[in-house]
């Protein structure tokens, strides 16, 4: 009796491991111009070839949030998005929250009301709060429960996470930099 | 420089990891290894049960990019390793017990490449019969996993004479509680690198107690310890999920043998499949007590799934024989809990660590006890919880146990005497739950438990913390920096912490057992008061005052009594250097405990213990069984707050990971397979299922903990389960007995007793009075 792997085939067997596409994009403000293999998602092009860390991957199956990012405004889970179809797009992830060294409201309020503790949830999560206060500036807590469901935090079952994007609601700068392409 | 008179300890200090957390610029271990990096992957048995007979490695050698293939042949050692028993081999050399057994190890170049060759190795099984329950397992003809045989222990508690007592008892309640195989789950999936650093076989990759690992690793591959260096990235979360050696093992044989760099990144499939669970336990309690509702005895009879290996099992087995009763007082008693392999994934530590259960079963058995008996749930713990002065289980007498008033304050804010059934639908239910509980920190049992530390003011002036302790997300090297800063004087921001690295760190034990606070904290504190007579020893000469007129904060050295007599740091630091003063000091810490009788009896079973309450309401829907949380109050006795603002953030996340327990998590098993690898299926709490919680700390200093702390860790998660299963019953007028209280087994409950009372209303007699 022979065996098999218990686990998945793996990613991207279907297809030549040599095949690329291009894809060019705006990360965080700057223009990203490379080549992907067809079914790379968008975590593991950020991460192993763009070696941008900060968004990290827990499930691959689209359940945690952890890999969140804002494609054109919008939160997605990088790890369900294949690379060539952020063609076009405007990307900002962790490592484009910040102002130089000027934390950002949301990053800032996180770190004041003890919203991280072991911080792996916590790059999805401040992507997630950003795009959530932009449509909902003046949240309640319900509405942060609701609105922010889909991202999992293991360690500080979301009581400060929710007074953080409270305190971070009162420091919002203006909105005029907000994009409204929400779907 | 902060203010004069700011207090390092017991102040909300920001975590000093916090801010490369929040950029991202922080890296766990799956963010180390440069592109050149090898990958490592893992075979494992897709049997639950099986004999090796060969194991054909030529195809997938032979596949491009493939660099070498390993089988327990090519482990150098001994290939043994446990955190107590060496009953698991690093590469299965003749038998595989669990579907998740390691048969080989690949290296490749690619992830991909590396996953194809998997797939490629031939594995010669001869499949064994498994046992997959304890009832199997248990059998008389039951295929044995172990040269033990089926049990891995017994661990008993036997106090008066229960047989007795219970038979004289005016009233008693007999019940089986059955919870579940609970995963970690922490986020940060096991992920690392290592490489050779000339001799020195060098890992990045986070465990709980990098020391021990370093022990572990050294003997399974036949190296001196010195040449195994182990280096703790950062962390998201370990839970108890990362004691038990992991990827540690094939990310070292893959450096070792090959030479080269490598990195090893566990999807979640292999973590869950891999990894050890919470055990799950079968419960049978049996609780007497006398008219007034004072308990008399309580006879515990616990079966542990323990799995496939040993694990931290005996321990987890000790732990829940000496907390099989809580915090109550209870003359006669009589447990035995009973650990069984099965061929299933390992069970091993928790948070909560056997305690968890155990708090499930005195707690829902005490309401039934009040329920017979007429009694409030609230009153008949106001009873029984033991005071000042009196003992545990064990005999151990506990000082501080300061259970009642934990209880009180849970129950005010819960407003327990206020309770409001009303709802707003027919169909909906409300009810309210409160447990009480204990819980001893540390190894106990008479386990060597150490820690040391030391502290140093660097070249740069910049006070150092050296701890072999990790932090895992729980917030220690902030207050470890807090320690130091309070005694040194120093802003807590500005000390830096180097911490877990086997060849830079002393050895402090591991970050389990609620022990950290207290155990790192005392070696901390006492280095650094060490270090601080250095200090008021220079400053005096420079002053010149009598030592004892001194103080030390806010980065200086002054007169207690004339603030303006005063003279800073930096200067006492030169004059220090100029007269060849250490400017460093270590701390070690090692109370001792005491083993347990043959009776598991002990006076001193754990170093202190820490008391605590939990109260929630609940909405139930009878008609689909769902249960909404509504409010969980949870209060314990942390003795003191080193820093609030972390120890309600373990409360909060304790309480979370309960709820998790008491209503979603499972790990779903069949013929040793798990069937929910993954969080599409294993359900955590998410932001919709936390309701607002209340993390309530109270201070009763301990007297032997860093200025009367205790510790927090485990005990928040352990009032959750019952509270919660204790308002589920008050909703629906009978307990839920099977964890995780999921939809259909809360609406079965409600059926179960409509139908008994309609057995009733026809007067047949009502035989069945509980579930199996």
């Amino acid at each position: 009796m022979s065996s098999t792997p218990s686990s998945l085939p793996p990613r991207g067997s279907q297809a030549n491991d040599d095949e690329r596409l291009p894809v060019a994009f705006t990360l965080n403000g700057e223009t990203v111009d490379t080549q992907v293999h067809p079914l790379d998602t968008l975590l593991e092009v950020l991460r192993d070839k763009l070696r941008l860390t900060g968004t990290k991957g827990a499930c691959h199956e689209g359940e945690c949030g952890s890999c969140t990012v804002l494609v054109n405004g919008i939160p997605m889970n990088s790890c369900l998005i294949l690379a060539p179809q952020v063609q076009g797009s405007d990307l900002v992830t962790v490592e484009g929250l910040a102002d130089g060294e000027t934390l950002s409201n949301v990053q800032q309020a996180f770190l004041d009301l003890g919203a991280v503790q072991c911080g792996y949830c916590t790059p999805g999560l401040l992507i997630a709060a950003k795009a959530f206060l932009e449509t909902c500036p003046d949240p309640t807590p319900e509405q942060i429960r609701k609105g922010m469901e889909g991202n999992i935090c293991r360690c500080t079952g979301y009581v400060k996470v929710i007074d953080a994007v409270i305190e971070a609601a009162k420091t919002m700068p203006s909105l005029k930099g907000a994009r409204h392409e929400q779907a | 420089m902060s203010k004069p008179d700011f207090a390092p300890v017991g102040s909300s200090v920001r975590r000093n990891d916090a801010r490369g957390k929040v950029t991202g610029e922080t890296r766990y271990g799956g963010d180390l290894a440069g592109v050149d990096a090898l990958h490592v992957a893992v075979l494992r048995s897709d049997l639950p049960h099986a004999e090796i007979l060969a194991v054909d490695t030529s195809k997938a050698l032979a596949l491009k990019g493939v660099v070498a293939v390993f089988t327990a042949e090519d482990v150098p050692g001994t290939n043994r390793h446990g955190l107590i028993r060496r009953d698991q081999e690093l590469i299965a050399s003749r038998f595989v017990r669990y579907t998740g057994d390691a048969v080989a190890v690949v290296v490749a170049e690619t992830h991909k490449i590396a996953r194809r060759a998997l797939a490629l190795i031939d594995v010669d099984y001869r499949p064994l019969p498994g046992v997959f329950s304890i009832d199997e397992a248990l059998a008389p003809d039951a295929p044995q996993l172990h040269a033990i045989g089926n049990i891995l222990t017994r661990k008993p508690i036997l106090r008066g004479d229960a047989e007795a007592a219970m038979r004289e008892a005016h009233v008693t309640v007999e019940e089986t509680y059955l919870t579940q195989a609970v995963d970690h789950a922490f986020l940060d999936l096991e992920a690392g690198m290592a490489y050779m650093d000339g001799d020195v076989l060098t890992l990045h990759a986070a465990g709980q107690w990098v020391h021990e690992e370093r022990r572990l690793l050294a003997l399974a591959l036949g190296l001196p310890y010195e040449r195994v260096r182990i280096i703790q990235p950062a962390t998201g979360g370990a839970f108890g999920g990362r004691e038990d050696l992991g990827i540690q093992i094939y990310l070292a044989l893959a450096a070792l043998l090959t030479g080269k760099t490598v990195r090893l990144d566990y999807d979640r499939a292999e973590s869950m499949t891999a990894r050890h669970k919470r055990h799950p336990l079968r419960i049978r309690y049996q609780l007497g007590a006398d008219r007034e509702g004072n308990l008399v005895a309580a006879k515990v009879t616990v079966h542990a799934d323990t799995g496939a290996y040993a694990s931290t099992g005996d321990a987890v087995m000790r732990k829940s024989a000496s907390h099989a009763t809580g915090p109550y007082r209870i003359p006669n008693v009589q447990v035995d809990v009973i650990g069984v392999f099965t061929n299933v994934s390992p069970c091993g530590a928790m948070r909560g660590f056997g305690a968890a259960q155990m708090a499930v079963g005195y707690e829902l058995a005490l309401d039934r006890l009040a329920t017979e008996l007429g009694m409030d749930r609230l009153e008949i713990r106001r009873r029984n919880l033991i005071r000042n002065g009196e003992s545990v289980t064990t005999t151990q007498v506990i000082p501080v146990a300061t259970g009642l008033q934990c209880l009180e304050e849970a129950q005010t804010r819960i407003g327990w005497g206020q309770r409001d059934y009303e709802t707003s639908q027919p169909t909906l239910r409300r009810g309210y739950g409160i447990s009480a509980f204990c819980f001893g920190l540390g190894y106990g049992d008479g386990f060597p438990d150490a820690s040391r530390a030391k502290v140093r003011f660097a070249e740069d002036g910049v006070l150092e913390v050296y701890t072999g302790a990790v932090e895992v997300g729980q917030g220690l090297t902030t207050v470890m920096a807090q320690i130091a800063a309070q005694e040194c004087g120093v802003d807590p921001e500005s000390v830096r912490v180097i911490w877990a690295d086997t060849h830079r760190t002393p050895e402090s034990g591991s970050s389990s057992a609620t022990r950290q606070t207290y155990f790192t904290g005392s070696a901390v504190q006492i280095a650094a008061s060490e270090l601080r007579l250095q200090l008021m020893d220079i400053g005096a000469t420079l002053l010149p005052i009598h030592w004892d007129d001194l103080t030390i904060a806010g980065g200086e050295i002054r007169d207690r009594h004339d603030p303006t007599q005063a003279v800073p740091l930096d200067a006492v630091l030169a004059e220090g250097r100029r007269r060849s003063y250490s400017l460093e000091a270590s701390g070690i810490f090692k109370p001792p405990t005491l083993p347990s009788d043959p009776d598991g009896l002990s006076p001193r079973s754990f170093i202190t213990y820490l008391f605590g309450s939990h109260a929630c309401s609940v909405l139930v829907d009878i008609e689909t069984g769902e249960v909404q949380v509504e409010k969980i109050v949870a209060v314990h006795d942390v003795g003191k707050a080193l820093n609030p603002m972390l120890v309600t953030g373990q409360i909060e996340g304790g309480v979370t990971q309960g709820l998790g327990m008491a209503l979603m998590e499972e790990v779903i098993r069949r013929e040793g397979k798990i069937l929910n690898s993954g969080f599409t299926d294993y359900i955590l709490p998410t932001m919709g299922d936390v309701p607002p919680i209340e993390a309530v700390y109270l201070e009763n200093a301990d007297p032997g903990g860093p200025y009367g702390a205790r510790g927090i860790g485990e005990p928040p998660l352990i009032g959750t389960p019952p509270a919660i299963l204790s308002a589920i019953a008050d909703a629906i007028g009978t307990q839920v007995t099977e964890l995780p209280a999921t939809p259909e087994r809360v609406w079965r409950a409600i059926q179960e007793k409509q139908q008994r009372e309609r057995s009733r209303d026809l007067g047949e007699p009502a035989s069945v009075r509980s579930r199996q």
